[in-house]
């Protein structure tokens, strides 16, 4: 053969490896966004068919209607605030029922730091309300009477209270759930790759598709930094985890030089003050979310042995003092700088 | 003894010029794929929102005076309500190029086309 073939037959290949390479489809992806769960969902979702797409985003919107209307404790029909309105509990939905019995493994296994009976302490301090105020030690003597991990049980789907007057919140981990659920319905509808975004509680679908000059990859994702507004902590990498973070600086006041924010230790009735942030990497939205909290109370070192008993979680926290403790794992999702 | 080059006929370097012309320009097509162009919307020196312009989508824009109404599309980014009173913004009509620039100075509202030839360093933020 004469030698001047191969260097054709090569420079063909480059030519049709090079228009291949281009004309390759690009993957669809849709963003969309609505004020639900009080705060912003955002649902990304990639692949082909835009239509399909939509579809699946739709439906998944829908769900997550659906369980805000069962879960929100500002819904007066709600399946929450039907149970704080009851003497000794009631029937629930199946949803229901499932939110509470994870929360109710949670805070049995952290004894207590998470807590499905804080409703009468989250009205004392007034959070959802324009003007917070601190609580007299009276006030949140009688808010934390009867709660704890015992206060509430479940038997299929029957909830029975200790006491007529505990106010159920599942504030700390409904909207977990609710992102778990809107996965599950893009996955039913196909979807391979999609975020889930809850105001920052969020699930990370498969791996982020295919766009403009960037192939399939992980999910990159940055986690705020808590006392840096603009800054970044660090930013991990993952597909098929939810990742939550909890901080002391998302809702706050300051009252004479002090600051007091939103997570709150059962036991004191004031403001955690073990962490500044923490970030759970975990198999779903509503076990990150009720870990985040619980390890939050617990601080560094008892939370990092609540995490020991989940094996499908991993933790970053930020301590008061600043320094960073990980669980052992936490490394496998750090993006290397 | 010949060189290979001796057994190249004209036609031959007819096709591999062609053929290397080809590839070379195939090099720059692939190069010369659609960078990911943003718009980033700023009051002040805050950022109030930053999106990709191919994700159609619209948003409400907090400022002084109301709300501003962006709206990208594949056209590119237009501001279709303003609470401003000329509503010069409107009349400026779409913004699509990098470079490109929208303002409401009565609402304090500035529009630009950035170009982002870089990934952003994440996703998302968990927070």
């Amino acid at each position: 053969m004469p030698w001047n073939r191969p260097l054709i037959i090569g420079l063909l290949v480059v030519l049709l490896a090079l228009t291949w390479w281009r004309l390759q489809p690009e993957d669809e992806e849709i963003r969309r966004s609505q004020l639900m769960m009080g705060t912003v969902v955002e649902i990304m979702a990639g692949g082909q068919g835009f239509d399909k797409l939509d579809a699946a985003v739709d439906a998944a919107f829908a769900e997550m209607a659906r369980l805000d209307k069962l879960l929100s404790s500002h819904n007066p029909d709600s399946d929450v605030s039907r149970l704080s309105q009851s003497d000794h509990g009631g029937d629930v939905a199946a949803a229901t029922a499932e939110v509470i019995a994870l929360g109710l493994e949670v805070a049995q296994r952290s004894d207590g730091a998470f807590d499905l009976t804080l409703g009468r302490l989250k009205s004392l301090w007034g959070f959802d309300q324009e003007t917070p105020t601190v609580p007299n030690r009276d006030a949140l003597a009688t808010a934390l009477a009867g709660i704890g991990p015992e206060a509430l049980s479940l038997e299929g789907q029957q909830v029975n209270k200790r006491a007529p007057q505990l106010q159920v919140d599942l504030g700390g981990i409904a909207k977990g759930y609710a992102v778990d659920r809107a996965i599950a319905v893009l996955k039913q509808y196909g979807v391979t790759s999609a975020a889930v975004n809850a105001g920052g509680d969020m699930y990370l679908l498969g791996q982020r598709s295919r766009r403009a000059k960037h192939p399939e990859r992980f999910w990159r994702i940055g986690l705020q930094h808590p006392r840096q507004k603009d800054a970044v902590l660090e930013t991990v990498q993952v597909r098929d985890r939810a990742v939550v973070t909890s901080g002391d600086y998302e809702r706050f006041f300051e009252q004479d030089g002090i600051r007091y924010h939103h997570i709150f230790d059962p036991q004191s009735g004031l403001p955690a003050r073990g962490c500044q942030s923490v970030t759970i990497i975990a198999d779903s939205v509503a076990l990150g979310d009720a870990l985040a909290t619980a390890v939050f109370v617990l601080g560094p070192q008892a939370g990092l042995l609540l995490l020991t008993q989940y094996p499908q979680a991993e933790g970053l926290i930020v301590a008061t003092d600043g320094s960073l403790h990980t669980s052992p794992g936490w490394a496998a999702y750090q993006v290397t700088p | 003894m010949k060189t290979p080059w001796h057994f190249m006929t004209a036609g031959d370097w007819l096709v591999v010029l062609f053929l290397l012309t080809a590839a070379l320009a195939g090099i720059a097509w692939v190069a010369a794929a659609p960078e990911g162009t943003r718009v980033v919307v700023t009051s002040g020196e805050q950022t109030l929102f930053i999106a990709p312009l191919d994700q159609p989508r619209s948003v409400d824009l907090d400022g002084p005076l109301g709300q501003t109404h962006l709206v990208i599309d594949e056209q590119g980014v237009r501001i279709t309500r303003s609470p401003c009173p000329r509503k010069i913004c409107i009349s400026m009509g779409t913004a699509r190029h990098r470079g490109d620039l929208l303002a409401c100075v009565p609402n304090r509202i500035l529009v630009h086309i950035d170009s982002s030839a870089e990934e952003a360093p994440y996703d998302l933020l968990s927070r």
